[in-house]
Protein backbone atom coordinates (compact mmCIF):
# COMPACT_ATOMS: atom_id res chain seq x y z
CA UNK A 1 0.00 0.00 0.00
CA UNK A 2 2.90 2.16 1.12
CA UNK A 3 4.70 1.82 -2.59
CA UNK A 4 1.21 2.47 -4.48
CA UNK A 5 0.73 5.05 -2.56
CA UNK A 6 4.22 6.74 -3.45
CA UNK A 7 3.82 6.17 -6.78
CA UNK A 8 0.40 7.68 -6.97
CA UNK A 9 1.96 11.06 -4.99
CA UNK A 10 5.01 10.71 -7.80
CA UNK A 11 2.29 10.71 -10.65
CA UNK A 12 0.83 13.60 -8.49
CA UNK A 13 4.16 15.39 -8.65
CA UNK A 14 4.33 14.70 -12.80
CA UNK A 15 1.14 16.16 -13.36
CA UNK A 16 1.87 19.06 -11.76
CA UNK A 17 3.40 21.97 -14.57
CA UNK A 18 5.82 23.56 -11.32
CA UNK A 19 7.55 20.40 -11.21
CA UNK A 20 9.12 20.55 -14.92
CA UNK A 21 9.57 25.22 -13.55
CA UNK A 22 12.76 23.23 -11.75
CA UNK A 23 14.07 21.08 -14.48
CA UNK A 24 13.46 23.82 -17.17
CA UNK A 25 14.84 26.19 -15.14
CA UNK A 26 17.98 24.66 -14.08
CA UNK A 27 18.52 23.70 -18.02
CA UNK A 28 18.70 27.38 -18.85
CA UNK A 29 20.51 28.62 -15.96
CA UNK A 30 23.46 25.96 -16.86
CA UNK A 31 23.52 26.24 -20.53
CA UNK A 32 23.85 30.55 -19.53
CA UNK A 33 26.76 29.53 -17.48
CA UNK A 34 28.00 27.07 -20.65
CA UNK A 35 27.44 29.93 -22.38
CA UNK A 36 29.42 32.73 -20.51
CA UNK A 37 32.68 30.31 -19.93
CA UNK A 38 32.69 29.27 -23.45
CA UNK A 39 32.52 33.61 -24.40
CA UNK A 40 34.40 34.85 -21.54
CA UNK A 41 36.04 32.16 -19.73
CA UNK A 42 39.74 33.14 -19.45
CA UNK A 43 38.81 36.05 -17.58
CA UNK A 44 37.47 34.17 -14.78
CA UNK A 45 40.63 31.86 -14.62
CA UNK A 46 42.84 35.22 -14.55
CA UNK A 47 40.37 36.28 -11.73
CA UNK A 48 41.10 32.63 -10.08
CA UNK A 49 44.80 32.75 -10.26
CA UNK A 50 45.57 36.64 -9.67
CA UNK A 51 47.11 36.27 -6.66
CA UNK A 52 49.65 34.17 -7.85
CA UNK A 53 50.17 35.86 -11.38
CA UNK A 54 52.72 38.01 -10.37
CA UNK A 55 55.54 35.45 -9.87
CA UNK A 56 53.83 32.67 -10.86
CA UNK A 57 52.71 30.91 -14.61
CA UNK A 58 49.81 28.71 -14.87
CA UNK A 59 50.13 26.40 -17.96
CA UNK A 60 47.80 23.85 -19.14
CA UNK A 61 44.18 23.73 -19.78
CA UNK A 62 42.84 25.27 -17.06
CA UNK A 63 39.06 25.71 -17.97
CA UNK A 64 37.89 22.86 -18.40
CA UNK A 65 35.02 20.61 -18.02
CA UNK A 66 35.74 19.80 -14.66
CA UNK A 67 36.10 23.20 -13.64
CA UNK A 68 32.81 24.35 -15.21
CA UNK A 69 30.84 21.11 -13.39
CA UNK A 70 32.40 22.51 -10.07
CA UNK A 71 31.38 26.85 -10.71
CA UNK A 72 28.50 25.32 -12.01
CA UNK A 73 27.77 23.38 -8.59
CA UNK A 74 29.06 26.20 -6.08
CA UNK A 75 26.55 28.94 -8.25
CA UNK A 76 24.09 26.57 -7.98
CA UNK A 77 23.62 25.55 -4.61
CA UNK A 78 22.18 28.60 -3.45
CA UNK A 79 19.16 28.59 -6.30
CA UNK A 80 18.61 24.95 -6.22
CA UNK A 81 16.67 24.71 -2.62
CA UNK A 82 14.40 27.24 -3.83
CA UNK A 83 13.53 24.72 -7.39
CA UNK A 84 12.65 21.86 -4.51
CA UNK A 85 10.79 23.49 -2.21
CA UNK A 86 8.88 24.70 -4.86
CA UNK A 87 7.95 21.13 -5.75
CA UNK A 88 8.09 19.38 -2.15
CA UNK A 89 5.83 22.66 -0.29
CA UNK A 90 2.98 21.85 -2.20
CA UNK A 91 3.09 17.55 -1.25
CA UNK A 92 1.28 18.65 2.01
CA UNK A 93 -0.70 22.35 1.79
CA UNK A 94 -1.16 21.54 -1.66
CA UNK A 95 -4.10 18.98 -0.71
CA UNK A 96 -5.18 20.97 1.14
CA UNK A 97 -6.14 23.86 -0.58
CA UNK A 98 -7.53 22.24 -3.42
CA UNK A 99 -9.58 20.34 -0.73
CA UNK A 100 -8.33 17.10 -1.18
CA UNK A 101 -7.05 16.14 1.82
CA UNK A 102 -10.08 14.53 3.15
CA UNK A 103 -10.39 11.88 0.14
CA UNK A 104 -6.62 11.60 1.05
CA UNK A 105 -7.32 10.79 4.76
CA UNK A 106 -10.23 8.13 4.10
CA UNK A 107 -7.95 5.96 2.07
CA UNK A 108 -7.26 2.74 3.97
CA UNK A 109 -3.80 4.24 4.72
CA UNK A 110 -2.61 5.34 8.07
CA UNK A 111 -1.36 9.08 8.26
CA UNK A 112 2.02 8.53 9.05
CA UNK A 113 2.20 6.52 5.58
CA UNK A 114 0.81 9.26 3.88
CA UNK A 115 3.34 11.70 5.30
CA UNK A 116 6.18 9.36 4.22
CA UNK A 117 5.01 8.27 1.08
CA UNK A 118 4.91 12.12 0.08
CA UNK A 119 8.48 12.69 1.31
CA UNK A 120 9.59 9.42 -0.31
CA UNK A 121 8.22 10.99 -3.60
CA UNK A 122 9.46 14.16 -3.13
CA UNK A 123 12.91 12.31 -2.28
CA UNK A 124 12.84 10.94 -5.90
CA UNK A 125 11.84 14.71 -7.50
CA UNK A 126 14.92 15.78 -5.90
CA UNK A 127 17.05 12.78 -7.06
CA UNK A 128 16.00 13.41 -10.56
CA UNK A 129 16.36 17.23 -10.23
CA UNK A 130 20.45 16.30 -8.55
CA UNK A 131 20.99 14.06 -11.72
CA UNK A 132 19.86 16.20 -14.21
CA UNK A 133 22.49 18.84 -12.47
CA UNK A 134 25.28 15.82 -12.28
CA UNK A 135 24.21 15.28 -16.30
CA UNK A 136 24.18 19.02 -17.43
CA UNK A 137 27.33 19.97 -15.48
CA UNK A 138 29.32 17.57 -15.52
CA UNK A 139 28.86 15.46 -18.84
CA UNK A 140 27.76 18.17 -20.83
CA UNK A 141 30.57 20.49 -19.57
CA UNK A 142 32.89 17.92 -20.10
CA UNK A 143 31.92 17.24 -23.84
CA UNK A 144 31.66 21.00 -24.43
CA UNK A 145 35.41 21.84 -22.76
CA UNK A 146 37.09 18.66 -22.82
CA UNK A 147 38.09 17.15 -19.69
CA UNK A 148 41.82 17.75 -17.17
CA UNK A 149 42.91 19.04 -13.67
CA UNK A 150 40.83 20.71 -11.48
CA UNK A 151 41.49 24.07 -9.94
CA UNK A 152 39.33 24.17 -6.66
CA UNK A 153 39.21 27.79 -4.92
CA UNK A 154 38.99 27.91 -1.37
CA UNK A 155 39.21 31.13 0.87
CA UNK A 156 42.67 29.44 1.97
CA UNK A 157 44.17 29.25 -1.37
CA UNK A 158 43.96 26.52 -4.48
CA UNK A 159 44.30 22.67 -4.64
CA UNK A 160 45.35 21.30 -7.85
CA UNK A 161 43.65 18.04 -8.19
CA UNK A 162 44.62 15.49 -11.06
CA UNK A 163 42.08 14.59 -13.64
CA UNK A 164 41.84 11.19 -12.39
CA UNK A 165 41.21 11.77 -9.53
CA UNK A 166 38.55 13.70 -9.96
CA UNK A 167 35.18 11.44 -10.68
CA UNK A 168 34.98 9.82 -7.68
CA UNK A 169 34.97 12.91 -5.71
CA UNK A 170 32.20 14.65 -7.79
CA UNK A 171 30.22 10.95 -7.61
CA UNK A 172 30.19 11.45 -4.04
CA UNK A 173 29.89 15.40 -3.93
CA UNK A 174 26.77 14.71 -5.54
CA UNK A 175 25.35 11.98 -2.69
CA UNK A 176 26.25 14.78 -0.30
CA UNK A 177 24.35 17.82 -1.76
CA UNK A 178 21.43 15.43 -2.76
CA UNK A 179 21.48 14.73 1.10
CA UNK A 180 21.32 18.70 1.06
CA UNK A 181 18.68 18.99 -0.99
CA UNK A 182 16.57 16.51 0.72
CA UNK A 183 16.96 18.20 3.97
CA UNK A 184 15.25 21.10 2.19
CA UNK A 185 12.74 18.86 0.93
CA UNK A 186 12.09 17.51 4.28
CA UNK A 187 11.97 21.32 5.51
CA UNK A 188 9.24 22.47 3.13
CA UNK A 189 7.57 19.17 3.87
CA UNK A 190 7.64 20.14 7.48
CA UNK A 191 6.10 23.50 6.80
CA UNK A 192 3.67 22.18 4.21
CA UNK A 193 2.56 20.16 7.33
CA UNK A 194 1.19 23.44 8.83
CA UNK A 195 0.18 25.63 5.81
CA UNK A 196 -3.49 25.54 4.17
CA UNK A 197 -1.85 27.05 0.74
CA UNK A 198 1.43 26.52 -1.06
CA UNK A 199 2.56 29.90 -1.04
CA UNK A 200 4.07 29.71 2.70
CA UNK A 201 5.68 26.63 2.82
CA UNK A 202 7.72 27.64 -0.29
CA UNK A 203 8.73 31.19 1.20
CA UNK A 204 9.26 30.43 4.71
CA UNK A 205 11.63 27.31 3.75
CA UNK A 206 13.65 29.98 1.43
CA UNK A 207 13.15 32.23 4.73
CA UNK A 208 15.04 29.99 6.64
CA UNK A 209 17.78 28.68 4.50
CA UNK A 210 18.03 32.76 3.32
CA UNK A 211 18.48 33.36 7.80
CA UNK A 212 20.70 30.41 8.55
CA UNK A 213 22.86 30.62 5.74
CA UNK A 214 23.27 34.61 6.61
CA UNK A 215 24.05 33.10 10.28
CA UNK A 216 26.55 31.03 9.32
CA UNK A 217 28.32 33.40 7.44
CA UNK A 218 28.64 35.53 9.54
CA UNK A 219 32.13 35.91 11.45
CA UNK A 220 31.09 36.92 15.02
CA UNK A 221 31.98 34.95 18.31
CA UNK A 222 28.26 34.77 19.54
CA UNK A 223 26.97 32.76 16.37
CA UNK A 224 29.92 30.24 16.17
CA UNK A 225 28.15 28.17 19.05
CA UNK A 226 24.77 27.68 16.98
CA UNK A 227 26.62 27.38 13.50
CA UNK A 228 27.16 23.26 13.82
CA UNK A 229 23.72 22.93 14.04
CA UNK A 230 22.40 24.61 11.31
CA UNK A 231 21.42 22.73 8.25
CA UNK A 232 22.51 25.09 5.85
CA UNK A 233 26.16 25.21 7.08
CA UNK A 234 26.33 21.29 5.79
CA UNK A 235 24.88 22.26 2.90
CA UNK A 236 28.01 23.11 1.75
CA UNK A 237 30.06 20.08 2.57
CA UNK A 238 29.68 18.65 -1.02
CA UNK A 239 33.25 20.80 -1.39
CA UNK A 240 35.08 19.48 1.38
CA UNK A 241 35.05 16.06 -1.28
CA UNK A 242 37.68 18.73 -3.11
CA UNK A 243 40.08 19.52 -0.12
CA UNK A 244 43.51 17.53 -0.55
CA UNK A 245 43.26 14.92 1.85
CA UNK A 246 39.69 14.37 2.17
CA UNK A 247 38.15 15.52 5.48
CA UNK A 248 36.08 12.36 6.22
CA UNK A 249 35.10 13.05 9.58
CA UNK A 250 33.68 16.08 9.19
CA UNK A 251 31.98 15.24 5.91
CA UNK A 252 30.86 12.20 7.98
CA UNK A 253 29.67 14.91 11.08
CA UNK A 254 27.58 16.59 8.15
CA UNK A 255 26.01 13.60 6.86
CA UNK A 256 24.88 13.00 10.36
CA UNK A 257 23.42 16.57 10.96
CA UNK A 258 21.90 15.90 7.64
CA UNK A 259 20.21 12.91 8.75
CA UNK A 260 19.09 14.36 12.09
CA UNK A 261 17.32 17.03 10.67
CA UNK A 262 15.43 14.86 7.70
CA UNK A 263 14.40 12.76 10.70
CA UNK A 264 13.22 15.34 12.97
CA UNK A 265 11.78 17.54 10.16
CA UNK A 266 9.76 14.49 9.14
CA UNK A 267 8.68 13.30 12.19
CA UNK A 268 7.02 17.03 13.07
CA UNK A 269 4.97 16.73 9.87
CA UNK A 270 3.87 13.30 10.78
CA UNK A 271 3.15 14.28 14.16
CA UNK A 272 1.20 17.37 12.99
CA UNK A 273 -0.65 15.65 9.90
CA UNK A 274 -2.13 13.15 12.48
CA UNK A 275 -3.06 15.84 15.05
CA UNK A 276 -4.89 17.86 11.89
CA UNK A 277 -8.23 18.92 11.64
CA UNK A 278 -9.16 17.84 8.05
CA UNK A 279 -13.09 18.27 9.09
CA UNK A 280 -13.33 21.99 9.61
CA UNK B 1 100.67 63.62 -6.70
CA UNK B 2 99.82 60.09 -4.31
CA UNK B 3 95.58 60.66 -4.80
CA UNK B 4 96.48 60.74 -8.28
CA UNK B 5 98.16 57.76 -8.52
CA UNK B 6 95.70 55.83 -6.12
CA UNK B 7 92.86 57.14 -8.30
CA UNK B 8 94.13 55.74 -11.47
CA UNK B 9 95.21 52.27 -9.64
CA UNK B 10 91.97 52.28 -8.63
CA UNK B 11 90.26 52.91 -12.36
CA UNK B 12 93.16 50.26 -13.55
CA UNK B 13 91.81 47.56 -11.22
CA UNK B 14 87.82 48.04 -11.96
CA UNK B 15 88.55 48.31 -15.47
CA UNK B 16 90.49 44.63 -15.67
CA UNK B 17 87.53 43.55 -13.05
CA UNK B 18 85.10 44.46 -15.44
CA UNK B 19 86.53 42.51 -18.28
CA UNK B 20 87.48 40.21 -15.97
CA UNK B 21 83.64 39.68 -15.07
CA UNK B 22 82.93 40.28 -19.11
CA UNK B 23 84.90 37.49 -20.05
CA UNK B 24 83.39 35.19 -18.42
CA UNK B 25 79.98 36.34 -18.94
CA UNK B 26 80.65 36.27 -22.62
CA UNK B 27 81.99 32.57 -22.46
CA UNK B 28 78.73 31.77 -20.50
CA UNK B 29 76.67 33.19 -23.06
CA UNK B 30 78.45 31.43 -25.97
CA UNK B 31 77.43 28.61 -23.91
CA UNK B 32 74.08 29.12 -23.91
CA UNK B 33 73.59 30.80 -27.77
CA UNK B 34 75.49 27.13 -28.80
CA UNK B 35 71.72 25.56 -28.03
CA UNK B 36 70.01 26.68 -31.30
CA UNK B 37 67.03 24.08 -29.92
CA UNK B 38 66.08 22.01 -27.54
CA UNK B 39 63.29 19.43 -25.96
CA UNK B 40 63.20 18.22 -22.35
CA UNK B 41 61.61 15.55 -20.21
CA UNK B 42 60.55 17.80 -16.89
CA UNK B 43 59.19 16.78 -13.60
CA UNK B 44 58.46 19.50 -11.47
CA UNK B 45 57.49 19.50 -7.82
CA UNK B 46 55.59 22.52 -6.82
CA UNK B 47 55.73 23.54 -2.64
CA UNK B 48 54.12 27.00 -2.57
CA UNK B 49 52.25 28.21 0.00
CA UNK B 50 48.43 28.44 0.00
CA UNK B 51 48.34 25.94 -3.26
CA UNK B 52 48.21 22.43 -3.19
CA UNK B 53 49.33 20.58 -6.16
CA UNK B 54 51.02 17.07 -6.89
CA UNK B 55 54.13 16.60 -8.87
CA UNK B 56 53.95 16.71 -12.52
CA UNK B 57 55.50 15.43 -15.73
CA UNK B 58 55.78 17.77 -18.69
CA UNK B 59 58.08 18.13 -22.16
CA UNK B 60 59.55 21.47 -22.47
CA UNK B 61 60.68 23.30 -26.16
CA UNK B 62 62.77 25.72 -26.49
CA UNK B 63 63.79 27.33 -29.15
CA UNK B 64 66.21 30.53 -30.06
CA UNK B 65 65.64 33.24 -29.61
CA UNK B 66 62.62 32.73 -27.38
CA UNK B 67 60.21 30.48 -28.36
CA UNK B 68 59.31 28.55 -24.95
CA UNK B 69 56.40 26.04 -24.99
CA UNK B 70 55.21 23.84 -21.93
CA UNK B 71 53.30 20.74 -23.39
CA UNK B 72 51.65 18.68 -20.12
CA UNK B 73 48.52 16.77 -19.72
CA UNK B 74 47.57 18.59 -16.19
CA UNK B 75 47.70 21.95 -14.96
CA UNK B 76 51.65 23.15 -14.46
CA UNK B 77 52.97 25.71 -12.47
CA UNK B 78 56.37 27.62 -13.24
CA UNK B 79 57.97 30.44 -11.88
CA UNK B 80 57.09 33.66 -14.32
CA UNK B 81 60.84 34.63 -14.30
CA UNK B 82 63.81 33.07 -14.53
CA UNK B 83 63.56 30.05 -16.40
CA UNK B 84 64.72 30.55 -19.92
CA UNK B 85 64.48 34.90 -20.09
CA UNK B 86 67.92 35.14 -18.18
CA UNK B 87 69.13 33.11 -20.90
CA UNK B 88 67.58 35.83 -22.90
CA UNK B 89 68.53 38.21 -21.44
CA UNK B 90 72.23 37.51 -21.22
CA UNK B 91 72.43 36.63 -24.59
CA UNK B 92 71.63 40.27 -26.10
CA UNK B 93 75.24 41.55 -24.68
CA UNK B 94 74.74 44.83 -25.36
CA UNK B 95 71.62 45.37 -23.35
CA UNK B 96 74.09 45.25 -19.80
CA UNK B 97 76.91 45.60 -18.11
CA UNK B 98 78.38 43.16 -15.96
CA UNK B 99 80.79 44.05 -12.71
CA UNK B 100 82.71 41.48 -10.90
CA UNK B 101 81.56 40.77 -7.42
CA UNK B 102 84.65 38.59 -6.04
CA UNK B 103 84.32 34.99 -5.55
CA UNK B 104 81.92 32.85 -3.22
CA UNK B 105 82.30 29.54 -2.28
CA UNK B 106 79.07 27.37 -3.36
CA UNK B 107 80.08 23.84 -1.58
CA UNK B 108 83.45 22.95 -2.82
CA UNK B 109 83.13 25.02 -6.17
CA UNK B 110 84.69 28.40 -5.98
CA UNK B 111 82.20 30.81 -7.95
CA UNK B 112 82.57 34.57 -9.17
CA UNK B 113 80.04 36.40 -8.25
CA UNK B 114 78.86 38.50 -11.38
CA UNK B 115 76.51 41.16 -10.89
CA UNK B 116 74.59 42.02 -14.47
CA UNK B 117 73.08 45.10 -14.37
CA UNK B 118 70.80 46.63 -17.32
CA UNK B 119 71.72 49.64 -19.56
CA UNK B 120 68.31 50.20 -20.21
CA UNK B 121 66.06 51.87 -17.57
CA UNK B 122 63.20 50.50 -18.64
CA UNK B 123 64.16 47.21 -19.03
CA UNK B 124 62.50 44.11 -17.12
CA UNK B 125 65.24 43.67 -15.36
CA UNK B 126 65.85 45.18 -12.53
CA UNK B 127 69.67 43.51 -11.37
CA UNK B 128 70.87 39.68 -11.95
CA UNK B 129 73.21 38.40 -9.64
CA UNK B 130 75.12 35.28 -11.22
CA UNK B 131 77.69 32.82 -9.32
CA UNK B 132 79.28 30.72 -12.21
CA UNK B 133 81.78 28.47 -12.10
CA UNK B 134 84.58 29.84 -13.90
CA UNK B 135 85.95 26.41 -14.97
CA UNK B 136 82.62 24.85 -16.82
CA UNK B 137 81.19 28.60 -17.64
CA UNK B 138 78.42 27.57 -16.07
CA UNK B 139 75.92 29.60 -13.88
CA UNK B 140 75.65 27.84 -10.59
CA UNK B 141 73.66 30.02 -8.53
CA UNK B 142 71.30 33.49 -9.44
CA UNK B 143 69.19 36.12 -7.71
CA UNK B 144 67.08 37.91 -10.48
CA UNK B 145 65.00 41.19 -9.61
CA UNK B 146 62.19 41.85 -11.59
CA UNK B 147 59.96 44.94 -12.25
CA UNK B 148 57.03 43.07 -12.00
CA UNK B 149 57.73 39.78 -10.06
CA UNK B 150 60.11 40.64 -7.62
CA UNK B 151 63.44 38.59 -6.50
CA UNK B 152 63.77 34.89 -7.60
CA UNK B 153 66.86 32.51 -6.01
CA UNK B 154 67.19 30.01 -8.83
CA UNK B 155 70.35 27.18 -7.76
CA UNK B 156 71.47 25.36 -10.80
CA UNK B 157 72.83 21.58 -11.07
CA UNK B 158 74.48 19.84 -14.35
CA UNK B 159 75.08 16.29 -14.91
CA UNK B 160 75.31 15.09 -18.64
CA UNK B 161 74.47 18.48 -20.32
CA UNK B 162 76.84 20.13 -19.00
CA UNK B 163 79.29 20.93 -22.23
CA UNK B 164 75.97 23.06 -23.30
CA UNK B 165 75.09 24.84 -20.24
CA UNK B 166 71.94 22.89 -19.63
CA UNK B 167 71.38 22.04 -16.07
CA UNK B 168 69.59 18.96 -14.70
CA UNK B 169 67.80 20.37 -12.14
CA UNK B 170 66.78 23.81 -11.18
CA UNK B 171 65.46 24.79 -7.61
CA UNK B 172 63.22 28.40 -7.74
CA UNK B 173 62.79 30.11 -4.79
CA UNK B 174 59.92 32.82 -4.93
CA UNK B 175 58.48 35.46 -2.59
CA UNK B 176 54.67 34.72 -2.63
CA UNK B 177 52.41 37.20 -1.60
CA UNK B 178 49.89 36.60 1.18
CA UNK B 179 46.56 34.91 -0.85
CA UNK B 180 43.65 36.92 0.47
CA UNK B 181 40.47 35.99 -1.22
CA UNK B 182 36.76 36.71 0.12
CA UNK B 183 34.72 33.69 1.54
CA UNK B 184 31.91 34.71 -0.63
CA UNK B 185 33.68 34.65 -3.64
CA UNK B 186 35.66 31.58 -3.03
CA UNK B 187 31.94 30.41 -2.27
CA UNK B 188 33.20 28.96 1.13
CA UNK B 189 30.93 31.10 3.10
CA UNK B 190 31.06 28.30 6.09
CA UNK B 191 34.44 27.42 6.60
CA UNK B 192 35.47 29.51 9.88
CA UNK B 193 38.73 28.89 11.13
CA UNK B 194 39.45 31.20 14.42
CA UNK B 195 42.43 34.20 13.56
CA UNK B 196 45.90 33.36 14.25
CA UNK B 197 46.59 36.52 15.80
CA UNK B 198 50.46 35.39 16.35
CA UNK B 199 50.76 35.78 12.24
CA UNK B 200 51.35 39.24 10.75
CA UNK B 201 49.09 40.48 8.14
CA UNK B 202 50.53 40.69 4.98
CA UNK B 203 53.06 38.33 5.59
CA UNK B 204 55.92 37.26 2.36
CA UNK B 205 56.13 33.26 2.26
CA UNK B 206 58.75 31.51 0.26
CA UNK B 207 57.35 29.51 -2.35
CA UNK B 208 60.16 26.65 -3.92
CA UNK B 209 59.39 24.90 -7.42
CA UNK B 210 61.74 22.08 -8.53
CA UNK B 211 62.46 21.23 -11.99
CA UNK B 212 64.36 17.79 -12.98
CA UNK B 213 65.30 18.04 -16.15
CA UNK B 214 66.06 15.06 -18.82
CA UNK B 215 66.68 13.20 -21.67
CA UNK B 216 67.76 16.10 -23.73
CA UNK B 217 67.40 16.66 -27.53
CA UNK B 218 69.31 19.45 -28.30
CA UNK B 219 70.18 20.97 -31.33
CA UNK B 220 67.82 18.64 -33.53
CA UNK B 221 65.64 21.37 -35.07
CA UNK B 222 61.87 22.05 -33.45
CA UNK B 223 59.12 22.92 -35.85
CA UNK B 224 57.93 26.40 -35.13
CA UNK B 225 54.11 24.84 -34.88
CA UNK B 226 54.98 23.74 -31.79
CA UNK B 227 55.03 26.85 -30.47
CA UNK B 228 51.91 28.27 -31.59
CA UNK B 229 48.96 28.56 -28.66
CA UNK B 230 46.51 25.76 -29.47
Amino acid sequence: MLLKNIYNEFIKILAKPRSYIGIGALTLLICIILFAMKADGSSFISFVTSSFEQTLSFNGTILNGNLIAFIILQMLIVHIPLLVALVTGDLISGEAAMGTVRMLATKPISRTKIVISKFIAGAVYTFILTLWLIFLSLFVSKFIFGSGDLIVLNSEGLVILKEQDILWRYGLSFIVAFLSLLTVSSVSICFSAFAENSIGPIVSTMAVIILFTIIGSMEVSVFQNIKPFLFTTHMASWRSFFEDPVPYSKIFNSIIILVVHNVILVSIAIFKFNKKDITS
Amino acid sequence: MKKLLFLSLFFIQVTSFSQEANQLLERVVAKITSVKDYSVDASIKTDIPFIKILPVKAKIYFKQKDKFKIVSKGIVILPKQGFTDVNTFLSKTNSYMAVDGGTKMIGELKTSLITVIPTSENSEFVLAKLWIDPKNAVIISSQITTRSSGTVNVDYFYSSELAFGLPSELIFEIDIKKFKMPKSVAADINNYKPKDKSKKKNENKKGIITIKLSNYIINKGINDAIFEKK
